[in-house]
């Protein structure tokens, strides 16, 4: 039976249009590997993958027969390995010459070449051992994989089903596929790196944010844990919300709430020690001040770009439904979502926990007078939703 | 001729492994578990045990101390995918010439195992 002429072209198309659809290398390496030996009708055909963790090349992937296939993950090289040296050190660049694969047949010829002969024994050496190293690796040819001179990979390629050889075009096609392949390496390499980093600079950020929440506490000793608890309760109603479907939260809302609970009483800070920590009640004028809060909060945080929502949320939690609570006076819906969620679950922090002079109330008789509020105070969709955290036992 | 025996219950690594060292003038038994490793130690007396650490049915170092009461003397090198403290040293008290890593070179292997079967 002869094979059916491959048309290359074609399947390089379908490789760079896997390239762009999988962005899993290894999972379009291993298809790569699979349709070469099924199409080109070769014996086995495996990758060696370079591996950034060990500095070393693993042979990931391997198709073929039993007994023809090698299993995946128990081979490595490292860089001494005759075909790594080989394909990494740049004095052995003028041996492939316009070729970019390295056929076992062609060693001996090669040896016999002037740039070989003239070279010493270190070439002849090092492709003797090129040529000892492929028929344990089951390949009678290998085609190396650069992304920017960088060795990615090396392709391996087992003799073909029908005995004969590799001809120029198909190598060529090889070369061409092992350096898309090389570039999907690359490629999610950097992307997994950005992603690393990425992650690490929002840690970074929401660390910086708690570190700042608790400078609150420091200050504001009635408030111990406030802030944290605040900010559960918040999340916690905002779920519930999102649960029963009672509103539609926008992209990133919870990152925001999450901040903004966090911040929501930052403007504290510039509120004097002695208003914070009075026992008594406070004078119209000192009232003013600790009022004073919300504005200075959001001013702290204005400088801040993609913050908007977390400004809503801090400058606007002292807001009521009603349109009597501060700093602006808004009213109904036009108190933004966040800050209605905020000022229920401050609200809900503050009357169940123990101040110096009074006993916090119980769960259940602070969420029947925030009830009583619904309109007036608060929105009722965060509070229907605490109702719903109390009687689920989630509070 | 040496007699190596390989036990792995994977079959890809069992087939790799023994047309690799048959082609070195080796006569390769293969097994893949503990139970017919022992059955084979038992007949063929093998020069040397490559044996997996990681298997289904009896461990490496469960086959390790079984064969130890009837062959004290045979050698035994671990192959294993995880560094595990508490198994290397067990392996170590009951006896084992070495201890080898996957993903492993492959000329490391070859050479520690031609070196043990010419001794």
């Amino acid at each position: 039976m002869t094979p059916t002429k491959i048309d290359y072209k074609r399947e390089l198309e379908s490789a760079s249009k896997g390239m762009i659809l999988i962005h899993d290398p290894r999972l379009l390496i291993k298809l790569i590997v699979r349709s070469l030996v099924q199409k080109v009708h070769i014996q086995h055909a495996g990758m060696v993958l370079y591996d950034p963790d060990k500095d070393s090349y693993v042979l990931s992937i391997s198709r073929g027969e039993i007994g023809e296939r090698i299993p995946e993950g128990l081979i490595r090289f490292n860089k001494t390995n005759p075909l790594i040296k080989l394909f990494i050190q740049k004095e052995y660049k003028y041996i492939f010459e316009n070729r970019h694969a390295i056929v076992a047949e062609d060693i001996n010829k090669l040896l016999w070449k002037e740039s070989v002969i003239s070279n010493g024994n270190g070439i002849k050496q090092l492709l003797h051992n090129v040529s000892e190293q492929l028929p344990k690796l089951n390949a009678v040819a290998c085609v190396p994989a650069y992304h920017h001179h960088m060795l990615m990979a090396i392709l391996l390629l087992g003799e073909k089903r029908d005995g004969s050889r590799f001809g120029q075009e198909e190598l060529n096609f090889f070369s061409a596929l092992a350096s898309d392949v090389a570039m999907a390496i690359r490629n999610a390499q950097l992307f997994e790196d950005l992603k690393r980093e990425a992650e690490r600079n929002r840690n970074l950020f929401i660390q910086t944010t708690i570190a700042l929440g608790s400078a609150i506490e420091a200050k504001d000793t009635y408030t111990h844990g406030h802030t944290e608890r605040v900010t559960k309760y918040a999340l916690a109603i905002g779920r519930q919300m999102e649960a029963s479907k009672t509103y539609n939260f926008p992209y990133k809302f919870f990152e925001n709430l999450y901040i903004a609970g966090l911040l929501h009483d930052i403007g504290k800070i510039g509120v004097p020690e002695t208003i914070l920590s009075k026992k008594d009640k406070l004078t119209a004028e000192e009232y003013e001040i600790m009022k004073s809060h919300t504005n200075r909060g959001a001013e702290i945080l204005s400088s801040l770009t993609g913050f908007e929502e977390v400004i809503n949320g801090v400058k606007y939690h002292h807001e009521r439904y009603d349109g009597k609570g501060y700093p602006v006076g808004l009213k109904g819906e036009d108190i933004p979502m966040i800050a209605s969620i905020i000022a229920v679950a401050d609200t809900f922090d503050a009357m169940t926990t123990d101040r110096p002079y009074r006993k916090g109330f119980s769960k259940e008789k602070a969420i029947s007078e925030i009830k009583e509020y619904i309109n007036k105070q608060f929105n009722h969709k965060p509070v229907d939703a605490l109702v719903e955290l109390f009687h689920k036992g989630d509070l | 001729m040496a007699k190596l025996l390989i036990v792995d219950d994977e079959s890809d690594i069992r087939e790799f492994a023994r047309n690799f060292f048959r082609k070195r003038q080796i006569e390769v038994f293969v097994a893949s578990g503990g139970r017919q490793a022992l059955d084979i130690i038992a007949k063929e007396n093998p020069d040397l045990i490559l044996l997996d650490v990681r298997m289904e049915e009896m461990t490496g170092i469960e086959v390790l101390r079984e064969l130890r009461k009837n062959s004290p003397s045979v050698k035994v090198i671990m192959v294993s995918g995880v560094e595990d403290e508490e198994t290397i040293k067990e392996a170590n008290t009951l006896g084992v010439i070495g201890y080898i890593h996957k993903p492993f070179i492959l000329e490391e292997l070859e050479k520690i195992v031609l070196a043990q079967l010419n001794n």
